[in-house]
């Protein structure tokens, strides 16, 4: 006679509520029903849970995986050439990871911004200089937007390459003379029949030479979602968004330097009457402006993540230094002084994690109907200000830990806290974060 | 790359490929274990077997080169299931979890004749086997028994370390073996059981949705009574071995990283550390 295993059955059990939903066990006579705890959550109150599913665990080991052999060993690689080397985009593109949140009937994945952003959170804890960061969330934000309001021949023709990875999607309002003040910009987009004729200037833009370099990065090449003005006499509401092909020939590119996150290219292109068509036109003429702060929001949410994964990623680095590091007779980890700036920084930075992914669960909410813009937008505004500013100061404190060599070139807590910087102003500065969260908690009419 | 001798082979024969994988707890956490000092399985995070992915990829690319079919196996617990999910994901046809409270505590020999049933019971369905790939060893017993012992219960020939496979041909298989020092080829008639060393095969990271469709295959779950397994062979009692303790080492070394801008005097520092411990030096 075998000895039932009582305590085998209860644990199998448990693990398999894990796997299904419910589970009916036939007992002396009487039916047991097991319910998930999960399930009685999401049927009977909202549920506040940090928990991940087994399917999203899955994708972040496949992912962690990547970035630990593929990345990791090749980042100051990309600082020093200046560039991501190809087989990495190309692997990337393999992996699947340029169609996280295109719907599957455009060849993505159709995945929600929460798993886009843990996804994203394993390509920045290989690379916390934050190149790929960059490559990976405006694709991904801008992609997404591009495909939400594209035409449906744009979306065949253009958005299924880009979930394939043979296309990058990058962004472009910014001009010389227009940042922060979008309605500055002078971009004009004049339409003649089925075509649309664009003139202007755009500046400090990502990813201007792997768009226009067709065969190297990106099968095709790229363009970027860029905004024009259809009609100026109508302000902020005769703005329109197109997707440019920066393969155009009419295009011409020139290439700046940034401080940081040095892989991915930074540029400007001119449009000396650049001819595109009809449906390469993203929403209707005149959404433009709207359109533009919906897509800030996705890549700020991203922003905000990427920016806490990164500090955390160059302070557990640091973590190593100060253990190892000694100054009058003891390691400097032992100085109460270090300890307290380690702890402090370490839980603000915990607490903009956990603020990022609020974000990216707004976002999720409002694609589900749930939660409307303007919230969605201030508990973005929160997060990029609230990530950036804590991220600076943790890199700028674990830095002075590391003395000199804080400050040398190939340092990844230095790596980290040049890409970070950039923050600062990219995707909308912190005083535009502080302004949109001011709005929404005092009403617009207070501000202006 | 495999290569397929068709005058030889004149069918071309599409191989019908089983691949032995064994969730163990992963490398990467801490081990936790019972106070009968077994390892706490249930309470620690499985993976698929690090060994066992070499054989998967050998697998695949045989049955990329080849054509076939590749059937994964393993003996676990229930809950071990996601941890076998990872095979589908790289490629693996179909996937059989053979699971029975009966067959828990057992050993090599135990664990080998389990599987070696559910191998039989493939075998008549598909109406052949021809290679049964698995691991050099597990991460977490080491014993590098199970390849071995599964081919005698079969009564087929096995190779260990292999490490390439290298033609495959009427009706044989030629494998490049490691051996102390150096290398062996043989040649090996198939049905044949393979132990793959990783030294050739890097396991695939599977694609994003790869990922996403494995979790919604079906893993076939099947007890000892589907597989006509004799339970009194099984089980603890079944095994003739049993494990008495088990514990983690003790790590005592504790690495020294030497700085220095002059050379001469950091390897003098170097020096003068080593006969400090004793190290006789010339």
């Amino acid at each position: 006679m075998i000895k039932p295993d009582y305590e085998f059955a209860k644990r199998s059990l448990v693990k398999l509520l894990l796997e299904v939903d419910i589970v009916l066990i036939y007992l002396n006579t009487t039916w047991l029903l097991l319910l998930k705890w999960n399930l009685l959550i999401e049927v009977f109150c909202m549920p506040v849970d940090f928990a991940i599913t087994k399917e999203q665990e899955e994708l972040k080991a496949v992912v962690r995986e990547f970035s630990e052999k593929y990345i990791a060993p090749r980042v100051v690689e990309f600082e020093e050439k200046q560039m991501i080397p190809p087989e990495i985009i190309r692997e990337m593109a393999r992996l699947g990871l340029f169609g996280v949140v295109i719907p599957d009937k455009y060849d993505g994945l159709g995945l929600d911004p929460i798993t886009a952003g843990l996804v994203l959170e394993e390509i920045v804890r290989g690379d916390p200089e934050c190149s790929l960061a960059v490559t990976f969330l405006v694709h991904t934000s801008w992609g997404y937007i591009a495909c939400k309001y594209g035409s449906e021949e744009f979306r065949e023709d253009v958005i299924r390459k880009a979930a394939r990875g043979d296309l990058w999607i990058g962004i472009a309002t910014t001009e010389p003379g227009a940042g922060s003040d979008l309605t500055g910009i002078s971009t004009i987009a004049r339409r003649e029949g089925n075509e649309y004729v664009i003139n202007g200037e755009k500046a400090y833009i990502s990813g201007v030479r792997e768009a226009r370099e067709k065969g190297t990065w990106f099968k095709e090449g790229g363009g970027h979602v860029t905004l024009t003005y259809t009609d100026k006499s109508k302000g902020h509401r005769g703005m329109t968004f197109f997707f440019i092909p920066l393969t155009h020939p009419k295009i011409t590119t020139r290439l700046e330097k940034e401080i940081g996150r040095k892989g991915w290219s930074f540029g400007s292109f001119t449009l000396n009457d650049v001819r595109i068509p009809e449906t390469y036109r993203i929403g209707d003429e005149g959404r433009g402006f709207y359109i533009a702060m919906e897509g800030f929001d996705h890549a700020r949410a991203y922003i905000a993540l990427t920016c806490a994964v990164a500090a955390k990623r160059a302070i557990e680095i640091a973590i190593d230094y100060i253990k190892q590091r000694r100054a009058f007779g003891q390691p400097i980890a032992k100085f109460q002084g270090v300890q307290f700036q380690l702890a402090t920084n370490w839980s603000r930075l915990e607490a903009a994690h956990a603020l990022a992914y609020k974000a990216l669960w707004a976002l999720k909410m409002e694609q589900e109907g749930k939660i409307g813009r303007f919230e969605v937008t201030k508990i973005v505004a929160s997060a990029k200000l609230f990530a950036v500013e804590t991220a600076k100061m943790a890199l700028d404190d674990a830095m002075r830990w590391m003395g000199a060599f804080g400050y040398t070139e190939e340092n990844p807590v230095a790596l980290a806290w040049k890409a970070v910087k950039s923050y600062d102003w990219a995707e909308g500065s912190s005083d535009i974060m502080r302004l949109i969260v001011a709005r929404e908690l005092l009403g617009r009419e207070y501000i202006k | 790359m495999v290569t397929v001798n068709s005058k030889q082979n004149p069918s071309s024969e599409r191989l019908n490929i089983v691949v032995l994988v064994k969730p163990v707890p992963d490398p990467k956490e801490p081990p936790k274990f019972k106070p009968d000092g077994t390892l706490d399985r249930l309470s620690m995070k499985l993976v698929m077997n690090p060994y066992d992915k070499y054989a998967v990829e050998a697998a695949l690319q045989l049955r990329e080169a080849l054509g076939g079919i590749v059937i994964g196996v393993s003996m676990a617990p229930p809950h071990a299931i996601d941890a076998l999910r990872e095979a589908l994901a790289m490629g693996v046809d179909e996937f059989i979890l053979l699971s029975d409270p009966r067959l828990a505590g057992s050993d090599t020999l135990a664990t080998s004749y389990a599987l070696s049933m559910v191998v039989k019971k493939l075998w008549s369905k598909l109406g052949k086997v021809d290679l049964v790939l698995c691991g050099v060893e597990s991460s977490d017993s080491n014993t590098a028994h199970i390849g071995p012992e599964v081919a005698e219960w079969l009564g087929l020939p096995s190779v260990s370390y292999v490490d390439k496979i290298l033609e495959v041909s009427g009706g044989y298989v030629k494998v490049k073996k490691l051996i102390e020092g150096g290398y062996m080829v043989i040649r090996v008639k198939m049905p044949a059981v393979l132990t793959i060393a990783g030294t050739s095969y890097t396991p695939r990271i599977p694609t994003l949705r790869d990922v996403i469709t494995a979790r919604r295959k079906q893993i076939t779950t099947l007890n000892a009574d589907d597989v006509s397994i004799d339970t009194s062979k099984v089980g603890l009692l079944g095994s003739p071995t049993r494990v008495i303790k088990m514990w983690a080492a003790e790590i005592k070394r504790r690495g020294k990283i030497f700085t220095d801008t002059d050379i001469d005097r950091l390897i003098d520092n170097f020096l003068a550390e080593l006969r400090k411990d004793g190290v006789k030096l010339k």
